[in-house]
């Protein structure tokens, strides 16, 4: 851990005392910033922090998405209280102290909350120092789990390990800028050490780690001599010089390893980035980190006083530094960081989603006023639902710069897309509010699924070995994606086609052909694609594994489609089906999509977290159920009726 | 009268060329593949893919007779064969729906040459090291070989003869001409566990087990042991028996007349036309975190024409993910790593020979392009007819 520098002198120094005298130094040393009877002042606006770099999870993001993915995955929100994600990131980072209360830790198990002896709460989540009251519990428990086989974990066992993990996450995290904060472990009692260090003038004579790492050449001179004499003759300078030293070496190995890499290397070739300790003990006498330090502190103290001015100045010249530094790979993904922010600034799914709804909410009163009035404002909003939705999935690509699906967030907002688009061709095509309603009420749905699945965690992760060929991500998966739109909107025309059947007005039956008609169409085009996908995916398996076909859940999940598209399309050229019987099977296809995309994953247990399987198994079943439950029932009503397709 | 007149008279091929039949094999292929997918759960992908899918007919829930996939497939091929026969229209507005036809008729085919074609192994190796053979995932083959008659590292050839183990069945014999004795199978388990008791009587074994217990078949073929008692009767007549256990990596030495030779029960190992030397494992993963971004193994090629073979005429190929070494019909794709703890990396390749390869890739070309002229030329033919209508209105 410590290398090569003067830091490294002293320590090695020191490691020939006998270390029992110093011990009462080391347990003073807290987990957390000790000035917790004080509120930090706070900067006003942080603008100037959501644009810093941070390497997580394998990607160079802005400050602010990274705090976004922390919180959601300790909370499973994107903000906290009245506070955004950013802000409380940065109250945590700068100040942890005054976040040891927020209940911030989602605990999806009760037994969990059992076992550590806290009481339940109404949202399921707690703070850092309730769930601390139990924390030697929780890692005996967790021990056990961990023992036991993935494959063989149960959810509690599970949930344990996540619990665990985030809590040391937190722990480690709230270290990072220890180093920039005045610690009882450097506050002396009396202005000796003061003098003998030359250290400036301070309140309460209270100094932090980094101020007295700016000493380590006068505590070398005075340690020189320390191995060479015996413990009982030191002079009290030499005592407190022991001290110090032996306290900065607790801190080097206690802080060490933080897993916040903000920091790049200067060596062009190491893609990892260092958190601020880390950059201590490896190169703190290289002034380019030592500057970007000293940045960073000036950062937290600057955020502490509330100094608007003085902090945007010290972040400025902490990204500066960064970017000058970092490899040319590097800087290109840091020159995506503004169109990054402005992707998270605009909310771009949050307008689509409501312009859908207003679209949709205009369908529904054209159906009781009259319908000519409402239907240019209903297109208008449809358009206007689209355009934030195409935009949020092109800003995507150009930041990740990848095709637009790689993971199951992406896959909704490009089935999306497409299923918006092909309503607006049915539109152009029939121009009788039949597209609107497909386009409106496909991309709210998707979208709101996609909303749910944004909780996982980053949406723009990185892609493992296998995946990352942006050849087959282009080709394949999208196809396939293309697809399930394809027979995604073929099933909400077999919906309408009921619907229509069932409403039963004068002009009934020539509606109903248009219906038949397109949904035949589309289902076909979804057939094309499905089976094109899926082929593709067959050839993108013969070239990474050699095997064109091997019966894998997700490949036997696209041929059921395939196959049903193509019994459905068999049975209306048997005439074993009439149209109403053509429209059950484009509903049973938009069933066996929803299988291929949700419950495959469900076999395979052990992608998921434990809250997003089991709810996402509870929601098929109810889905499954009432699919059936509408078909039977409409389909025995039109019986009733005697209605002839 | 014409050909298809001639053809329709065939009552047979009328009733083999229903639509009925096709919607049948159709829908029994979803419930297999629905049925199959679910079954991997519980039995394991190698299982239930011989159960439902490359089965002629199988026992759904222990009692139900089922057709396997492979004979709803049959069904299929020639119900399509007696509807080309029979009813296909062969006119140009008819022609998407004809190459979609003929491309899935060439899927049927490839199907049938990659399940009765194709062999996959395996073949790990260290880096710095080579080898020309490659082993099989789960068959297990008898190997036999005359000993050396003192162990000399500089041999590099030597004549093995195996006996594919699939076709054991007890009491059968097998003659080995050539080494002079006669092996005949007494016992003979998929997969078994070793014991070893005191026994005077005990077959012959190199590492001291003295009798097999036969054990229920791994979800993962990989993981079965398989073992089995022989009988060995040398030229001049005598008897002896020996044990051989799929665990063990010492071999039972057979004496048989003047000259002695070695058994061992081993996986089935497969020559290859060329040899093939690790020089560099590489992997990466993408930083800070442990996912893996990339897996390369740097390779060295050389043709092996007879026994020839030229230390320094090597060519270099770089296999990665999605980019596999093609040689022949030989693929060799990037599997799987591992490090050992002194540090050494080595890799796994999985090798696979297909002669029917590309049959796939040109069945995907066929069918998509049937598909797209004819959802194209319905749509077209539909809005034509629409805008007829309404002219007429």
């Amino acid at each position: 851990m410590i290398k090569k520098n003067i830091l490294a002198a002293v320590v090695c120094a020191c490691l020939l005392i006998p270390g029992g005298i110093f011990k009462s130094a080391m347990i003073s040393a807290d987990e957390f910033c000790p000035l917790d009877s004080l509120k930090p002042r706070k900067v006003k606006s942080l603008d100037s922090l959501k644009r810093v770099p941070v390497l997580h999870q394998g990607r160079i993001k802005p400050f602010e998405t990274y705090s976004k993915n922390i919180l959601l995955q300790f909370s499973g929100r994107e903000h906290y209280q009245k506070e955004s994600a950013c802000e409380w990131m940065a109250r945590f980072l700068f100040a942890p102290r005054t976040t040891s209360d927020d209940k911030i830790f989602i605990v999806n198990h009760p037994e969990i909350l059992e076992a550590l002896k806290i009481g339940p709460q109404k949202n399921r989540r707690y703070s850092f120092r309730q769930l601390d009251s139990g924390f030697e519990k929780l890692k005996v428990l967790v021990d056990v789990s961990q023992g036991i086989a993935e494959k063989n974990q149960s959810i509690v066992d599970k949930e344990l390990i996540r619990v665990y993990e985030n809590l040391l996450l937190y722990i480690r995290l709230s270290g990072a800028f220890g180093f920039a904060i005045p610690h009882p472990d450097f506050t002396f009692p009396n202005n000796e050490i003061v003098n003998e260090l030359q250290l400036p003038p301070h309140p309460g004579r209270s100094y932090s780690f980094f101020d007295i790492l700016e000493k380590s050449e006068k505590l070398r001179q005075l340690a020189q001599s320390l191995d060479k004499k015996d413990q009982t003759n030191w002079s009290t300078e030499e005592k407190n010089a022991a001290n110090i030293i032996s306290t900065l070496l607790f801190w080097t190995d206690h802080y060490a390893d933080c897993p916040l890499g903000i920091i790049p290397t200067k060596d062009q070739a190491n893609e990892e980035w260092m958190s601020p300790m880390d950059t201590i003990i490896d190169n703190f006498f290289d002034p380019v980190y030592h500057d970007e330090v000293e940045n960073l502190r000036d950062m937290t103290l600057n955020y502490w006083d509330g100094s608007q001015l003085e902090f945007d100045l010290a972040v400025r010249a902490f990204t500066d530094s960064v970017l000058k530094y970092a490899s040319a790979k590097e800087q290109k993904a840091i020159g995506k960081i503004p169109l990054e922010l402005f992707y998270n600034r605009l909310n771009l799914f949050l307008w689509a989603k409501f312009f859908y709804a207003v679209g949709f909410m205009l369908f529904l009163c054209s159906l009781l006023f009259e319908q000519n009035r409402m239907y240019r404002p209903a297109l208008m909003a449809t358009v206007l639902g689209f355009c934030p939705h195409l935009l949020a999935m092109m800003l995507r690509i150009l930041i990740m710069s990848r095709p637009p699906v790689s993971n199951l967030f992406e896959t909704f907002i490009f089935v999306g897309v497409i299923s918006v688009v092909l309503g607006f061709i049915l539109e152009a095509v029939n121009k009788n509010w039949l597209g609107l309603v497909v386009s409106n009420s496909c991309g709210l749905i998707l979208l709101l699924i996609a909303g749910k699945f944004s909780t996982e965690g980053d949406t723009m992760q990185m892609l493992v070995a296998v995946l990352n060929s942006n050849f087959w991500l282009s080709t394949h998966v999208l196809a396939i994606t293309t697809g399930y739109a394809g027979c995604c909107v073929a099933g909400i025309m077999g919906h309408i086609y009921i619907l229509q059947a069932l409403s039963n007005s004068v002009e009934t039956k020539n509606r109903l052909e248009i219906t038949h008609n397109n949904m035949l169409g589309i289902l076909g085009f979804g057939l094309t694609m499905a089976f094109l996908g899926t082929t593709l995916g067959g050839i993108w398996a013969d070239q990474s594994w050699g095997r064109f076909w091997g019966w894998d859940p997700k490949e036997n999940g696209a041929l059921m489609i395939v196959l049903w598209a193509a019994i459905v399309f068999h049975a209306r050229i048997a005439k074993i089906v009439n149209p109403l019987g053509v429209a059950v099977g484009c509903i049973l296809a938009l069933m066996n999509v929803v299988w291929a995309w949700f419950g495959v994953n469900l076999l395979s247990v052990g992608l998921h977290s434990y809250g997003f399987t089991s709810g996402i198994a509870n929601t098929l079943i109810a889905y499954f159920l009432m699919e059936v439950l509408f078909i039977s029932i409409s389909v025995f009503i039109l019986g009733q009726k005697k209605i002839k397709f | 009268m014409s050909y298809r007149q001639k053809i329709l008279k065939f009552k047979l091929i009328r009733s083999l060329s229903s639509l009925k039949i096709t919607l049948v094999c159709l829908f029994l292929l979803y419930l297999l593949t629905l049925g199959g997918m679910v079954s991997q759960i519980h039995e394991g992908l190698y299982l239930a893919q011989q159960r439902y899918f490359e089965s002629f007919v199988f026992l759904l829930f222990g009692f139900l007779p089922f057709p396997g996939a492979q004979a709803v497939m049959w069904v299929l091929l020639v119900n399509l064969v007696c509807v080309a026969l029979t009813r296909f229209v062969y006119q140009w507005r008819r022609v998407g729906i004809l190459i979609i036809h003929s491309g899935l008729l060439l899927f049927l085919v490839s199907a049938y040459l990659t399940l009765h074609q194709a062999r996959e192994s395996h073949l790990t190796l260290s880096e710095g090291q080579a080898a020309n053979v490659s082993v099989a995932y789960h068959d297990w083959e008898l190997a036999i070989w005359e000993a050396p008659l003192k162990e000399d590292s500089s041999l590099t050839d030597r004549e093995v003869v195996s006996l594919d183990t699939n076709r054991f069945h007890p009491n059968q014999t097998i003659e080995l001409v050539e080494q002079g004795f006669r092996i005949s199978v007494k016992e003979f388990y998929k997969n078994c566990e070793a014991f070893s008791e005191q026994d005077s009587d005990a077959p012959l074994n190199a590492s001291g087990i003295t009798h097999l217990q036969s054990a229920a078949l791994q979800k993962e073929p990989e993981k079965n042991k398989p073992g089995g008692v022989f009988s060995v009767t040398t030229g001049d007549q005598k008897t002896f028996d020996i044990l051989l256990f799929g665990a063990e990596t010492r071999p039972v030495t057979i004496k048989a007349g003047a000259k002695r030779y070695h058994a061992i029960l081993r996986l089935k190992r497969f020559p290859l036309p060329f040899v093939l030397r690790l020089k560099d494992f590489r992997k990466e993963e993408h930083p800070g975190t442990t996912i893996a971004r990339s897996f390369q193994s740097l390779v060295e090629v050389q043709p092996l024409e007879g026994k020839k073979f030229n230390a320094k005429a090597w060519r270099e190929k770089l296999i990665a993910m999605n980019e596999p070494l093609r040689y022949k019909d030989f693929t060799l794709y990037q599997a799987s790593f591992s490090v050992d703890e002194s540090g050494q990396e080595s890799s796994t390749l999985a090798v696979v020979q297909n002669a029917g390869r590309l049959m796939p890739y040109i069945s995907t070309l066929v069918t998509v392009l049937g598909l797209v002229t004819h959802f194209s030329m319905m749509a077209v033919h539909s809005r034509k007819n629409t805008t007829n209508r309404k002219r007429h209105d």
